[in-house]
């Protein structure tokens, strides 16, 4: 045990977290030259695009250390992104060391701040590492400066390193055998595992990734998960190097698989302790939490009869993503389709990619919303998540939503226009601090700002330089009302908002404005309003077209007008009937995308 | 041409045979009334909004293959005699391109041939599409002589800027010149205007009109320009007016003809009453038209069913194929499912639409299996089924493609 070390990276999203991985494991021959496709570690085609890790995954690493001894490295990846702090909390708690990578042309960012905070909660030795420092505007003394102001690391003796030239990687090996303590553990206890991540392999099933912490697991074992009580016979263990190799044991200290014929990814969840069925350990390791969906959104088929597909399509999604959670609903003006869970928007986003690309399904997706409670009259508190689901004005004493405290990283020039557009969202500010040329900003946000629109605007008024990391605060009760959207008298359920009501007549006025812009015109006035219960509170008209005539029709020849009148037809079909007014699939699509930048 | 067969003009009794078969291949108990489109493809230049068959010479010296082409469409009637045979023919086009490029001669010629091959009406009604040119207005008496007894001038405006912008090659002058001559020869002229022209106003398209109607010609077609596929417009769009302004000048001109004592009988087509273009009333009353030319487009009923066919496209390939007597591009039956939409696409333009007696007289099915879609229009307030007519209501008219297509297939 004395020769193994288990850490993780800790980095903002294109700070070279995979670089650096891919290069550890190469400098450490887990993989053949020929073997070595960029970023090994990010699997997923999305990832490997975005540049960020969805999925933790990990490699055993065989490292022969300066002092002569053969040192077993466990490197944990972790999730780079706030929707997934939790899957981030638990591969660190897996760990006795992360190696926090700056980018030393960048400095500090938000998500970096976090995760570093995380990992100094739980122990762990942070061992800050300066990438690219190869680029030439690479400022090294600067980006120590801020690990040690923004994070409070002594950063003195940072590691200078370029992941893409392979500059520094053996001194980042040899701090990682000297300053990563070695695990302890007692391999004579009873069995305890932590479920750093699972995921569902469609031949062996739902493959869990563990830390042991105590105890020892071999195949024939019968497990228990502690916060179900479920049991399952282990039918292999062992460990990615970063590819799967079957061992006899996982022992305390160690890092690798657990097949056990397990079908249901939600059985095996992150965070939850693996024990044995027969010696069971006494109590399960702190810090484990069921994961809830923060964020909602209706997801729709463009062509109705793609229903079937769309669900088949989330069902094997979730049989690697355990937090998405999906129910089908009904809406008026969008047919057939479901009400998703995610837990976070990019976590929405990738769902909603991971649909379009691997599946290759055309989506209608409504506004984002987050989960609001609701005081009945009688003193019930109900959750809402759908704004066509909120009852009726008069028959709820009031509504609290989610608060959140953001942290937003950015360079001091967008100060200004950051504060503005945090005020904007009703953010009220808790802190600002001054790091260098950096400064910090915490807000207490409403969350249903934040999935609104902030982020995207967050990033046009700082040109991309702010970086947001937030986390729950509390429910607050809000002054919000349900702001609806009718056309021609009748209520388009799929663009119902839950709003403040502040922002209720501007936000009535831009969406209306908006969908004026996007219905054609029809055979009549099409009348478009905004409401607040009975309250009208914006409106607009869509003049009635004047005709729809071909106006030259050479006798002779009907194939092409006739080809014309089929394509319109055809889009008509393509068009959602709201009362006697047909809308087109991009209305929806261009007032649900909240961006108006576009 | 001498050594050109001559054949008989007796007529042979339409074939009408009892219905036996189910409905698949639609059986008519009368021949509808027959008309003959012969088209000439070439004109001096193609305009950019056009999309028409048309083509200009490829030859050096500009001159047309004329002779070629002459004998060429007589074969090609010769060839598609059978399918007519022993039917009166009503009214002839001769439309394109620019067929007043046709030497007088060449004209007289053709009429003479189809005279000899077809049984015309003695009050066929045979029109010629011609250009406004000084060039094509100085052949109007001798075309006249030839036989022809109507004359549509394609005018399109009188504002010189606007022609240009329409990449007419005449000017107002011209066209002014070439209205007289023309009426000085012909009791029957159509004017062709076009409105919503690149950046015209409301004043410019009512003084196109006022120009026109001061000509006294009896027949004007306006057509609302639109942007065809294809075409240098739809490529490089001009600056069109928008919706509300080019609806505003449909409303005024439409106005304006009514109290000039103009019916507007068809959509884009407005006439003294008696006036009304017979040719194209064929059509919309889903009458059948033999197509001869390169390009033309023929529907032709028999008792086995309705046929449409075109010819050879490019004059090249359609003068090649005339020696071996290969003349047709396409040729399809209209099935039972298709017809409901084909002929409502024709009548539903007549602003009197149809008797009902008609649907099922020229499709060869029964009104009752169009009973939902005249329903679902009748309820929409776009068709009038009061009676015994099928006609758009006014509602129905400015939105006819709204109505057409409740008769399209799903």
């Amino acid at each position: 045990m004395q020769h193994i070390r288990n850490f993780s990276i800790i980095a903002h999203i294109d700070h070279g977290k995979s670089t650096l991985a891919d290069r550890l494991i190469h400098f450490c021959g887990g993989l053949s030259d020929r073997e070595m496709e960029a970023q090994v570690l990010d699997s997923m085609d999305i990832e490997r695009e975005r540049g960020i890790t969805i999925k933790a995954q990990t490699a055993a690493l065989q490292y022969k250390a300066k002092d002569g001894k053969v040192y077993n490295l466990n490197l944990i990846d972790t999730p780079g992104h706030v929707d997934f702090s939790y899957e981030v909390s638990r591969s660190l708690a897996a760990c006795e060391g992360a190696l926090l990578v700056v980018d030393a042309s960048q400095g500090v960012e938000a998500q970096t701040v976090a995760n570093c905070y995380t990992a100094l909660d739980q122990n762990v030795e942070v061992i800050p590492v300066l990438n690219k420092i190869d680029l030439p505007a690479a400022n090294p003394e600067n980006a120590r400066q801020e690990i040690e102001d923004v994070i409070g690391v002594d950063a003195g003796d940072a590691i200078l390193c370029s992941a893409k030239t392979g500059i520094g990687i053996e001194e980042v090996l040899e701090a990682v055998v000297a300053k990563v303590p070695a695990p302890r553990g007692n391999p004579d206890s009873q069995l305890k595992a932590l479920i750093i991540d699972s995921w569902f392999d469609n031949y062996v099933g739902v493959v869990m990734l563990v830390r042991v912490v105590d105890g020892v697991l071999k195949p024939k074992d019968r497990i228990l998960l502690m916060s179900n009580g479920a049991q399952y016979p282990c039918e292999q263990v062992g460990v990615f190097t970063p590819k799967s190799v079957s061992r006899d044991q996982l022992s305390a200290g160690e890092v690798g698989f657990i097949i056990a014929g397990i079908k249901e990814l939600e059985a095996a969840k992150v965070g939850d302790t693996v024990t044995l069925a027969a010696k069971p350990a006494a109590s399960p390791l702190p810090g484990f939490k069921e994961i809830k969906p923060q964020v909602f959104a209706g997801l729709y088929p463009v062509e109705s009869s793609e229903y079937d597909q769309l669900r088949d399509s989330l069902e094997k999604l979730r049989l690697n993503d355990a937090s998405l959670q999906f129910e089908p609903e009904v809406s008026q003006a969008l047919g057939f389709g479901f009400r998703c869970g995610f837990l976070g928007l990019l976590h929405m986003d990738i769902v909603q990619e991971r649909l379009e690309r691997e599946f290759d399904m055309d989506l209608i997706t409504t506004a984002p919303t987050v989960i609001y409670e609701v005081v009945l009259n009688n003193g019930e508190v109900i959750t809402v998540s759908n704004p066509s689901r909120l009852p009726d004005q008069g028959k709820y004493q009031e509504i609290r939503e989610p608060i959140i405290t953001a942290t937003i990283f950015l360079p001091q020039d967008y100060v200004g226009p950051v504060i503005t557009l945090c005020n904007q969202k009703r953010g009220a500010q808790v802190d600002m601090r001054y790091h260098g040329r950096q400064v910090q900003l915490i807000y207490d946000m409403p969350m249903n700002e934040v999935v609104m629109d902030f982020f995207d605007k967050l990033k046009s008024v700082s040109r991309g330089y702010a970086s947001l990391d937030y986390e729950f605060k509390e429910y607050r009760t809000a002054d919000l009302v349900k702001l609806d959207l009718m056309v021609g008298g009748e209520k388009v359920d799929a663009l119902s908002v839950i709003v403040h009501r502040v922002n209720a007549a501007f936000r009535g006025r831009e969406l209306s404005a908006k969908l004026r812009g996007l219905i054609p015109r029809q055979m009549f006035d099409v009348a478009i309003q905004a409401a607040i219960g009975s309250n009208i509170i914006a409106r607009e008209t869509i003049k009635a077209l004047r005709k729809n005539v071909l106006a030259k029709c050479y006798g002779g020849d009907i194939t092409r007008k006739k080809k014309l009148l089929e394509k319109q037809k055809e889009g008509k079909k393509r068009m959602k009937q709201v009362g006697n007014v047909e809308i087109p699939q991009e209305a929806f699509l261009a007032v649900l995308r909240t961006d108006e930048g576009k | 041409m001498s050594d050109r067969r001559i054949i008989a003009l007796t007529p042979a009794p339409t074939a009408v045979t009892a219905r036996t078969d189910p409905i698949d291949t639609p059986r008519l108990s009368a021949s509808p009334p027959l008309s003959l489109y012969v088209h000439f493809p070439w004109c001096v230049r193609k305009c950019p909004y056009c999309d028409f068959n048309s083509h200009t010479s490829r030859s050096g010296d500009g001159s047309l293959p004329e002779e070629a082409w002459l004998d060429a469409v007589i074969t090609d009637v010769e060839s598609a005699l059978p399918q007519v045979w022993g039917r009166r023919v009503l009214s002839i086009f001769i439309g394109g391109g620019t067929p007043s490029l046709m030497s007088a001669a060449t004209l007289d010629r053709l009429l003479v041939a189809l005279r000899m091959r077809l049984q015309l009406d003695p009050m066929a009604e045979i029109t010629l599409e011609a250009n406004p040119g000084t060039f094509e207005s100085d052949r109007f008496r001798d075309y006249r002589a030839a036989g022809i007894n109507r004359l549509s001038i394609g005018i399109q405006s009188f504002d010189d800027a606007k022609l240009q912008r329409l990449g007419r090659i005449h000017d107002s002058t011209e066209a002014r010149r070439a209205i007289d001559i023309a009426q000085q020869h012909f009791e029957r002229v159509n004017l062709d205007l076009m409105y919503a022209l690149p950046e015209q106003t409301l004043e410019g398209a009512l003084t196109d009109l006022d120009t026109a109607l001061a000509t006294g010609v009896s027949h004007l077609s306006c057509y609302h320009l639109t942007l065809e596929p294809n075409t240098p417009f739809a490529h490089t769009p001009p600056p069109l007016p928008d919706d509300d302004l080019s609806a505003d000048m449909q409303d005024a001109i439409e106005a304006r003809l009514a109290d000039a004592g103009f019916r507007h009988y068809e959509t884009s087509a407005f006439a003294r009453p008696g006036q009304e273009c017979r040719h194209n009333l064929n059509y919309w009353a889903f009458g059948d038209y033999l197509g001869v030319g390169p390009g033309a487009h023929g529907k032709l009923s028999s008792h086995d069913g309705i046929v449409r066919e075109m010819r050879h496209k490019h004059p090249g390939r359609y003068l090649e194929g005339a020696a071996k007597g290969d003349f047709i591009q396409e040729r399809r039956d209209v099935g039972a499912a298709e017809l409901p939409f084909e002929f409502m696409m024709n009548a539903l333009r007549l602003t009197d639409g149809v008797p009902h007696t008609l649907f099922a007289e020229r499709t060869g099915l029964p009104l009752a299996s169009i009973e939902a879609q005249l329903i679902d229009a009748r309820k929409r307030g776009l068709l009038d089924t009061a009676n015994g007519t099928l006609r758009p209501t006014e509602q129905g008219r400015r939105f006819l493609n709204d109505l057409l297509q409740v008769f399209l297939r799903d």
